[in-house]
């Protein structure tokens, strides 16, 4: 006689955000085997940019591949299509870039905080926390001027500068997020309820990790030291007070931490950028055709996101090739999943923070 | 635990932090990347909107007698602004102002009557190349 018994999760559930199907093989409630299926969302855009789109439209698709790092797919791509050109942009537009995709990570950790929270069934401060998270995208809504689509980064520059008002509502916000966030660290180190559901579930061990290239968060709270923040030297993030973040148990309660611990950073690094901001142009003239293969590695905020782009010195891409950290983080995930009970799958999948339709895209 | 509870009690009096959106306007920032405008009299029909254009929401349609005019999808519209980075008299021929666009109804016919539209650019277009030909030739075996 069979053991075990499947349960599927997915595509449709509850407790998820975005459909990707799980296949759960369990025994009683211990999960022994996992099958994953994330293709429920293709939209085709790796093809539209190289069919319908010319090289200069492109950065604006890539960044509906995601509606939460929207950010950092245009920022990606804009630059390798910048080293195809050979431009290198001044310091001035790299340290707007870079504010911007620190105020994402921050709006972005703070979602998957959110939906943790949720996940563990606490309602009330799920919404406490997406409250506060409108601080930040006020931020980016004054700076770019939409709440969602920033549209923000164009090749050779950014598209808006920086005005003495916006400086200070920078540093207003901040240092109103900063109170919430110490109050969430306590709470998140604290509750005895958030702690059931979070200490010792869903671990991932640093040999796991290293073995199934864990990345961005999952990996830091196993203590695996990956961050392609430190690793490339495309913005001057050493000098703008970055700072790795690890932990070291590899439970969702680590991986919470991180997150938090990561948005204590990136506030550090926004006040940072905009207090030392250089002079300089925001647009320049970036000439020519991508001619060649490029590749760019960006610290999107769930992990490493690549983009390889091949051009054959025509309008038209040839080539554009995405890799989605969620994509990348799925071996891991599987991996975190097996001896895990049932119940507390909603959490574990939660707490990797996985983007489905950046996935599929 | 009591803590929480407080909380919760304290929360009935502190404000209220959603809109009540539709119901009130919400309050645009400045600077909200909003609908493009077009100023006909400064335009010198170089077409640099409508080529750069992401999503194609600028077309022109070209009158047989060569003038051309402007047509603006707001619906199709990404609001990124490239079409006035690109436009050699920004301000004056094309703009983007802080207004927001309302959503589309069906009676607008978003879809269906933007389709007729662009086949009617495009058909227009290639009428006006073929008639210029043929008024080039014309003109030749006259000579
Ligand atoms: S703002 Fe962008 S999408 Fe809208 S018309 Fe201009 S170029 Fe096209
Ligand atoms: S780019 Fe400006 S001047 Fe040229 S056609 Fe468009 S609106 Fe007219």
């Amino acid at each position: 006689m069979k053991k075990t018994i499947q349960i599927p999760l997915g595509s449709q559930h509850i407790s998820l955000l975005e459909p990707i199907r799980f296949k759960f093989e369990c025994e009683n409630e211990k999960i022994i085997g996992v099958d994953a299926d994330v293709g429920f969302v293709h939209r085709g855009v790796e093809l539209a940019c190289t069919r319908s789109f010319e090289f200069k439209q492109v950065g604006y698709v890539v960044a509906r591949v995601c509606g939460l790092c929207a950010i950092t797919h245009s920022l990606s791509y804009t630059l390798a299509v910048e080293k195809l050109l050979g431009y290198e942009a001044n310091d001035r537009i790299k340290y707007l870039r870079m504010l911007m995709v620190e105020l994402d990570r921050i709006h972005s950790h703070m979602l998957c905080l959110a939906h943790t929270a949720e996940n563990a069934g606490f309602e009330a401060l799920f919404m406490q926390i997406m409250g506060d998270r409108e601080l930040i995208m006020d931020v980016q809504e004054a700076i770019s001027g939409n709440r969602v689509q920033f549209d923000y980064i164009s090749i050779g520059g950014v598209n808006r500068d920086m005005t003495p008002e916006l400086t200070a509502l920078i540093h207003k916000n901040l240092r109103l997020l900063s109170d919430k966030i110490d109050a969430l660290i306590g709470l998140f180190d604290n509750n005895w309820s958030l702690s059931l559901k979070y200490k010792g579930v869903g671990v991932l061990s640093l040999k796991d990790a290293y073995t199934y290239n864990a990345l961005g968060p999952l990996a830091r709270a196993a203590g695996l030291a990956t961050d392609v923040r430190a690793e490339t030297n495309d913005f001057p993030y050493e000098t703008l007070g970055y700072q790795m973040i690890l932990e070291s148990s590899g439970d969702i309660h680590a991986r919470n931490f991180v997150r938090l611990r990561e948005i204590v950073n990136s506030m550090e690094i926004c006040r940072n950028i905009i207090d030392n901001l250089p002079v300089g142009e925001i647009q320049e003239k970036a000439k020519g055709k991508p001619n060649g293969e490029a590749v760019v590695r960006v610290e999107a905020p769930r992990g490493e996101l690549f983009y390889l782009v091949r051009g054959n010195g025509q309008n038209m891409l040839e080539r554009v090739r995405i890799k989605t950290p969620t994509f990348s983080a799925i071996p891991a995930m599987m991996e975190v999943f097996k001896g895990s009970e049932y119940a507390d799958a909603p959490a574990i999948l939660a707490s990797f923070d996985p983007c489905m339709s950046c996935t599929a895209k | 635990m009591f803590r929480s509870m407080l909380e919760a009690f304290l929360n009935l009096f502190r404000p209220i932090r959603t809109h009540r959106y539709p119901a009130e306007e919400i309050t645009l920032p400045t600077g909200y990347r909003g609908l493009i405008e077009y100023g006909k009299e400064a335009c010198i029909f170089c077409d640099k909107c409508e080529k750069v254009c992401p999503p194609g929401a600028i077309l022109f349609y070209q009158h047989e007698d060569g003038d051309k005019e402007y047509r603006y999808n707001p619906w199709l519209c990404i609001y990124c602004g490239e079409c006035v980075r690109a436009c050699p008299k920004p301000q004056e021929a094309l703009w983007q102002s802080e207004t927001k666009q309302h959503s589309a109804v069906k009676e607008e016919g978003v879809n269906e009557g933007w389709f007729v539209w662009e086949a009617a650019c495009k058909e227009s277009r290639e009428e006006y190349a073929r008639a210029k030909k043929a008024g080039k030739i014309q003109n030749k075996s006259e000579e």
